[in-house]
């Protein structure tokens, strides 16, 4: 059974706070127990309070099963991109290291790779993700278009990544401002920029 | 077309070799019985499947880089004395215990385990005994012996009613009961895990085990008709028993068993990681932390190229997407974001201490 | 740095901190539940509702609820691991008494002779040194009905005037300066107001760790286009994209609010009209604030003029607003004046009582609201009442079935209570949901008296490191061993319900308050037989005060999913916005809005005057201290769940790198903070996002750990809110790790 119709999952890493809420309960989610498929990192905390989470973007045409030897990562037909089938993963990284998200996670105990999976065991009975459920910030949201549009006005949801050359369309989407009138966001572009972020020194009485 | 026309002759070679090995082991066909035929075929069917969907696999661009890499890796000289140690080794750990398994979960563990030994056992021997490579016959001037015939030569003897002759007479009934078991514990699972729930199909997931049960089952009842009920339906169940396996083994290339060869190729993984830790490592052009080893970067980049993604970027020094590492990938996806939001959202660009990010190195893209 | 004693290291051993992990971290489905029920977190002021799966008696799992309409599913990692916290290996079953041949200090002993024992004690010292010299210390964590019967078991079963509880530490400096500008104590607005609103100001409150929900809210009304202005002397993970941040100096907020408002009347950004009709004492507070022009302000605050002007440009210019603080500028020795100057700016623009229009402050504990509402505070009698008042005192008599003379008088705050144990004028300590050891500021003074005292019995569910030092530690019973109610930081009175029996010998608290009663010979007003029956009287109690809970039933509040007080009516709906048109208003009866005979708001002088410890050449630093998100209060409880632990494992000193480099303390250094009082070993956190001249301690931790040694313990004079916002210290680096390092796990 797919995801509950018109519902999809809008990311704006902006709204993140860090707390790790998403991180604690996908490790509660039913199909692993004790294993995290989110990533949360700082950016610099040296520098910045600024968090990003990462759930798997669900890629049209998916880098990580493409280049998985044991034709392990299955894409569904409404576009979810699995985690790896378990008989068939031979862990061996090559998806951790082609994913231009950074998403999956090789559990090295096991032998196998796990990722995102958009919570196909809580989307498959009508749920949402557990991440997008408790996310108390509304970074992870899921949701119909019609409700991400009424509450985001400033913002649209855009799918496109750019990578160098490469261009990736994704299943999730992330929120921009609808100002800039982008429709690709341009990742690798991001090497040469600062974070963004309130600076400690602009307001202080020197 | 190139591929299909390599595996094809790959299939079809391999299946004459098998067949030559048939007619060499049972002595021209003088071990052979005849009414096993039926089995033979199935056997050289699966035979042709299997070789030429390993093919087809083989040519996929990473596979065929880590089938070619993972065995040059293995024999180099260099590396080959430990290697062999760790081959035994994980053989094993990984393939005679399934450890990994069993951490994934105990039921799985239990469930795979069973499984797999049944599948071995009986494979180990109802192969050869159709195949016509082994046979039993008694030992001459000892009516209580029989003495074991591979591929026509004489090898050991034991009394008929020995624990060993038990043993081995039976041991399609042992593997029949493991298999059962593991099915069992399988089957629970996948009724009651939400997670497999979600996920599984019939014809990949149930399908596999109910072909297992069912070929069990019927051997189980053909030992029972002819040891206790006097040969009760014999017939009937030895084709039905022929009918269960004969359409597993055409099935065997196409599901799920397929696993089955496609799985030592972990073996050969783990080689390439173990070497790998010891070469060059790759440091993320962003972060400057290592994060593979650089053959795998290397070879990722080329299957990359080969499959037709264009992660190269116009930076010289960065060169590669695969240059930077999973961590900075995500950093990196919040920055973008956080950049389209300037001047929307609060705050400004902060000056940062990596050696490839924050304003100072933008200068150098420009 | 001295080794641990023996004793606590065993102590430690045998009753923990340990940490509990999800059972089974495998790939291994969940089982499946038995039963789930609909009930709240037992974390922090917000009470987002929460389904706890339960199975043979354990609570086994969550399950998001996303009907509850405050949070809508969304949890912070404390709300998603506090299932951990039952069937724990530390878990007290019984009760012990405490026992120096015992391994790890304590034995076990049945429940009916530990609490003869506590009636015997509680006897003994009474008889010999008074009523008072008995003293009771409370909790906001605990169910209102529980509160209620604190408070009535204080006065009229032990007849001792010496009953305060922990919200002394977190909610008083709003409470006592909401009620001199309001006259009410509680949040203004829902916050389903905050989207509405233009300008969202926060002051001194980490949104995102101490009440993540709060985050979309503030999140929403600047999709909705409002501006959101942070005061906090660190950019707080809400602060890093707020649109004005005002890096304040800790404890100089009058002087930030005192000239913003200087800016407003500067500028004619006031409600004229609404200050005339609606609130008295404008023209002292517009004549105190005329010397806080902005140069004045930005060199006290140490903001620069600029950012103060534009604050005060968003603030005077908007048409709808919310302002919200929490212990930022609560916990200070003039933390109710802190408070009055951000009403003040609050009334100067006249938007409140409005949708969109709102003023809150941010309870922290989980019953913040509730718990202070129905006389566990020292002052306090059921319904907001005040103890000292002769026609409310005659209201509780009355209902109390005793005659008001009986009804001892205003008692001490909760650190005064350790004075008086210092003076001998206290012998003997109840203490239940509280943690104080850990808590209070200075706590090695508070460790010595809880040594000097005859006898001291804690009602805990773990042993916390306050009932290390009880005589008698009886088991009490977790929140979701239980039900009743509990108010939220919006005023929304919700209910808690009972998931699974206490186990062992643990018992319901109410029901060990009642048994020592009875141990006593007092039963008489303590012999409910479940928490719906205490709030039957409490609501009786309630009626006719401020904090009206008469309308409220159990059925009220599942049915309408929360109610907000006051409710004074079965066919009343309660009250989500304060100071409405027509809202109910018993103090007012219709003269106006607020709660004062006139319905007149009150403007306050808010006086600025430094901290009690200014910073000098010995102590050249201020140290400020707060939460980290996966950690709650003293820890008690979450320093028991492993994957909050793991979250954020230990305290850590966060300093700039001006700072750091000037004191040449690297990232991840051992380094010692120390003031007049105390010192503390930790590892240091370099980070820009802090003042240069301030470091940041989170204060969960215990013993060694705790930062509490080092924090002054100077009051407000008004609220009695202790100063943890700010003290003078200074830093030194240290070569080698302290003792505790190979002694204690983190979390110990």
């Amino acid at each position: 059974m797919p995801v509950p119709e018109n519902h999809e999952f809008f990311i704006d890493p902006g709204r993140c706070i860090g707390c790790q809420a998403c991180v604690h309960a996908c490790s509660e989610c039913d199909t692993h127990r004790g294993h995290s498929m989110i990533h949360l990192d700082f950016v610099d905390r040296a520098l910045t309070t600024q968090t990003v989470p990462v759930i798997c973007m669900h890629c049209d045409s998916p880098t990580c099963a493409e280049v998985c030897p044991a034709d392990a990562i299955k894409r569904s037909e409404d576009g979810v991109v699995q985690t790896a089938r378990k008989p068939r993963c031979i862990a061996c990284n090559n998806c951790v290291l082609a994913c231009p998200f950074g998403v999956p996670k090789m559990k090295a105990d096991f032998e196998l790779m796990m990722k995102c999976d958009m919570c196909y065991d809580r989307t498959s009975v009508g749920k949402k993700p557990m991440c997008a459920t408790v996310c108390p910030s509304g970074a992870l949201y899921f949701g119909t278009r019609d409700q991400i549009e009424s509450l985001r006005r400033a913002a649209t949801p855009i799918n496109q990544f750019r990578f160098g050359e490469q261009l990736i369309h994704t299943k999730v989407h992330m929120m921009v401002p609808k100002s800039r009138g982008r429709e690709i966001v341009d990742v690798a572009a991001a090497l040469f920029e600062a974070p963004v972020g309130q600076d400690m020194s602009l307001n202080i009485l020197q | 077309m190139h591929e299909r026309v390599r595996a094809t002759i790959w299939g079809a070679g391999m299946t004459a070799l098998l067949g030559v090995l048939i007619v060499l082991g049972s002595r021209r066909l003088d071990h052979f019985d005849a009414a096993l035929v039926g089995y033979t075929f199935a056997t050289l069917f699966a035979t042709f499947g299997i070789v030429y969907r390993y093919s087809m696999w083989l040519q996929r661009p990473p596979t065929r880089r880590y089938w070619v890499r993972g065995w040059q890796l293995f024999l180099n000289p260099r590396y080959l004395g430990n290697n062999l140690l760790q081959f035994l080794r994980r053989v094993g750990v990984m393939f005679a215990l399934n450890a990994f398994i069993w951490r994934r979960g105990t039921m799985r563990g239990a469930a795979h385990w069973c499984l797999m030994w049944g599948c071995v056992i009986a494979a180990a021997i109802t192969f050869p005994l159709v195949f016509g490579w082994v046979h039993f016959e008694t030992v001459e001037g000892d009516l209580q012996s029989y003495r074991a015939y591979v591929f026509g030569f004489p090898t050991l003897a034991f009394p008929i009613h020995s624990w060993i002759a038990f043993a081995v007479f039976h041991g399609l009934v042992w593997a029949s009961i493991l298999v059962i078991i593991g099915v069992m514990l399988a089957m629970k699972r996948r009724m009651t895990d939400h997670g497999a729930a979600a996920v599984q199909q019939f014809a990949e997931d149930y399908l596999p085990l109910i072909a297992l049960f069912a070929i069990s089952a019927t051997g189980l009842m053909l030992t029972a008709s002819y040891t206790w009920m006097r040969g009760y339906a014999y017939d009937f169940l030895a084709i039905l028993h022929a009918i269960t396996v004969i359409l597993t083994l055409l099935w065997l290339p196409f599901g799920k068993f397929f696993h089955i060869f496609q799985r030592p190729a972990q073996l050969g993984v783990s080689f390439y990681k173990d070497i790998g830790a010891r070469l060059e490592q790759a440091n993320c052009r962003r972060c400057g932390e290592p994060f593979a080893s650089r053959m795998h970067v290397e070879d990722l980049i080329d299957v990359e190229r080969e499959l037709g993604y264009r992660y190269e970027l116009e930076d010289r020094e960065v060169q590669h997407y695969q240059w930077i590492c999973p961590r900075c990938r995500r950093l990196l996806l919040s920055i973008a974001q956080a950049n389209e939001w300037a001047g929307v959202r609060g705050g400004g660009p902060l000056l940062s201490d990596l050696p490839n990010a924050g304003i100072s190195s933008s200068d150098r893209h420009q | 740095m001295a080794t641990l004693p023996v004793s606590r290291l065993e102590t430690i051993q045998r009753f923990g901190p340990h940490l509990s992990y999800p059972a089974g971290m495998r790939l291994d489905t969940a089982e499946d539940p038995d039963k789930v029920v609909k009930t709240h977190c037992c974390f922090c002021g917000q009470q987002c509702g929460i389904q706890l799966k339960v199975k043979d008696n354990v609570v086994i799992g969550f399950e998001p609820w996303e009907e509850f309409p405050f949070n809508q599913g969304m949890l912070c990692p404390k709300g998603v691991r506090r299932y951990l916290q039952g069937a724990h290996p530390d878990r007290l079953t019984t009760a012990y008494r405490r026992d120096a041949n015992a391994a790890g200090g304590f034995s076990p002993m049945p429940y009916d002779a530990a609490v003869r024992r506590v009636a015997e004690e509680i006897d003994r010292i009474q008889s010999t040194h008074g009523a008072d010299a008995f003293a009771v210390l409370s909790g906001a964590s605990l169910t209102t009905e529980k509160t209620y019967l604190m408070g009535k078991f204080a006065r009229m079963c032990l007849r001792t005037a010496n009953i305060d509880y922990n919200g002394r530490l977190c909610m008083v400096s709003a409470g006592a300066a909401n009620k001199k500008a309001f006259g009410i104590d509680r949040s203004a607005n829902p916050w389903s107001d905050i989207p509405k609103a233009e300008v969202v100001l926060i002051a001194g409150s980490n949104v995102a760790e101490c009440s993540p929900i709060t985050t979309n809210y503030v999140w929403q009304a600047r999709e909705n286009g409002a501006k959101v202005i942070v005061v906090d002397p660190r950019i707080t993970p809400i602060a890093r994209t707020c649109d004005l941040f005002l890096p304040v100096k800790p404890g100089r907020d009058v002087a930030l609010f005192n000239g913003i408002l200087h800016l407003m009347i500067e500028n004619g950004w006031i409600d004229q009209r609404f200050i005339e009709q609606f609130a008295v004492g404008f023209d002292a507070v517009a004549e105190h604030v005329r010397q806080w022009t902005p140069r004045q302000t930005a060199e006290v605050t140490g903001i620069t003029e600029s950012a103060i002007r534009q604050a005060a440009e968003w603030w005077g210019q908007a048409k709808s607003s919310f302002l919200m603080h929490a212990r930022g500028i609560e916990h200070h020795s003039h933390g109710v004046y802190n408070v009055l100057s951000t009403i003040n700016i609050v009334l100067a623009s006249g938007r409140i009582g409005r949708e969109g229009c709102g003023y809150a402050t941010i309870t922290g504990q989980a019953n913040g609201q509730g718990g202070r509402e129905h006389g566990q505070k020292c002052d306090q009698l059921p319904g907001l009442r005040d103890i000292e008042n002769p026609e409310h005192r005659a209201y509780i008599a009355k209902i109390w079935g005793i005659s008001p003379d009986d009804l001892p008088g205003k008692g001490v705050d909760a650190y005064e209570i350790f004075r008086k144990i210092d003076r001998g004028e206290i012998r003997g300590l109840l203490s239940i949901c509280f943690n104080p050891k850990v808590s209070l500021p200075d706590n090695n003074f508070i460790g010595r008296m809880l040594d000097k005292l005859d006898f001291y019995v804690a009602i805990d569910f773990f042993l916390s490191e306050s009932a290390h030092q009880a005589d008698i530690v009886l088991p009490g019973s977790l929140q979701e061993e239980d039900e009743g109610v509990v108010t939220s930081a919006e005023g929304r009175v919700i209910k808690i319900n009972k998931c699974v029996d206490p186990p062992g010998e643990a018992q319901q608290d109410w029901r060990i308050i009642q048994d020592i009663a009875a141990g006593l010979g007092r039963s008489r007003g303590f012999t409910f037989n479940e928490p719906r029956e205490i709030f039957d009287e409490l609501r009786r109690a309630s009626a006719g005060g401020i904090a009206d809970y008469a309308g409220i039933t159990y059925e009220k509040v599942e049915r309408q999913l929360g109610v907000f007080w006051p409710c004074p009516m079965d066919d009343h709906p309660g009250t989500p916005r304060l100071f409405e048109h027509g809202s109910w208003n018993p103090v007012a009866l219709g003269r106006g809005p607020f709660y004062f005979p006139d319905g007149k708001a009150r403007f306050n002088v808010a006086t600025y005057t430094p901290p009690a410890e200014d910073v000098d050449a010995d102590y050249p630093l201020m140290l400020t201290t707060g939460r980290v998100v996966s950690h709650f209060l003293s820890g008690a409880q979450t320093r028991r769940i492993g994957p909050l632990v793991d979250q954020y494992p230990e305290p850590r000193l966060e300093l700039h790198p001006q700072l750091a480099e000037q004191l040449s303390i690297r990232d991840g250094d051992w380094a010692t903070v120390e003031s007049r009082r105390g010192s503390c070993t930790l590892r240091a956190q370099v980070v820009r996002t802090i003042r240069p001249d301030t470091v940041f301690v989170p204060y969960h931790w215990a013993g060694a750990k705790s930062i509490n040694q080092v924090t002054i313990a100077a009051q407000d004079p008004i609220s009695k809110i202790p100063e943890y916002k700010v003290c003078a210290v200074r830093v030194r680096r240290e070569a080698s790790p302290p003792a505790y390092a190979q002694q204690l796990e983190p979390q110990q």
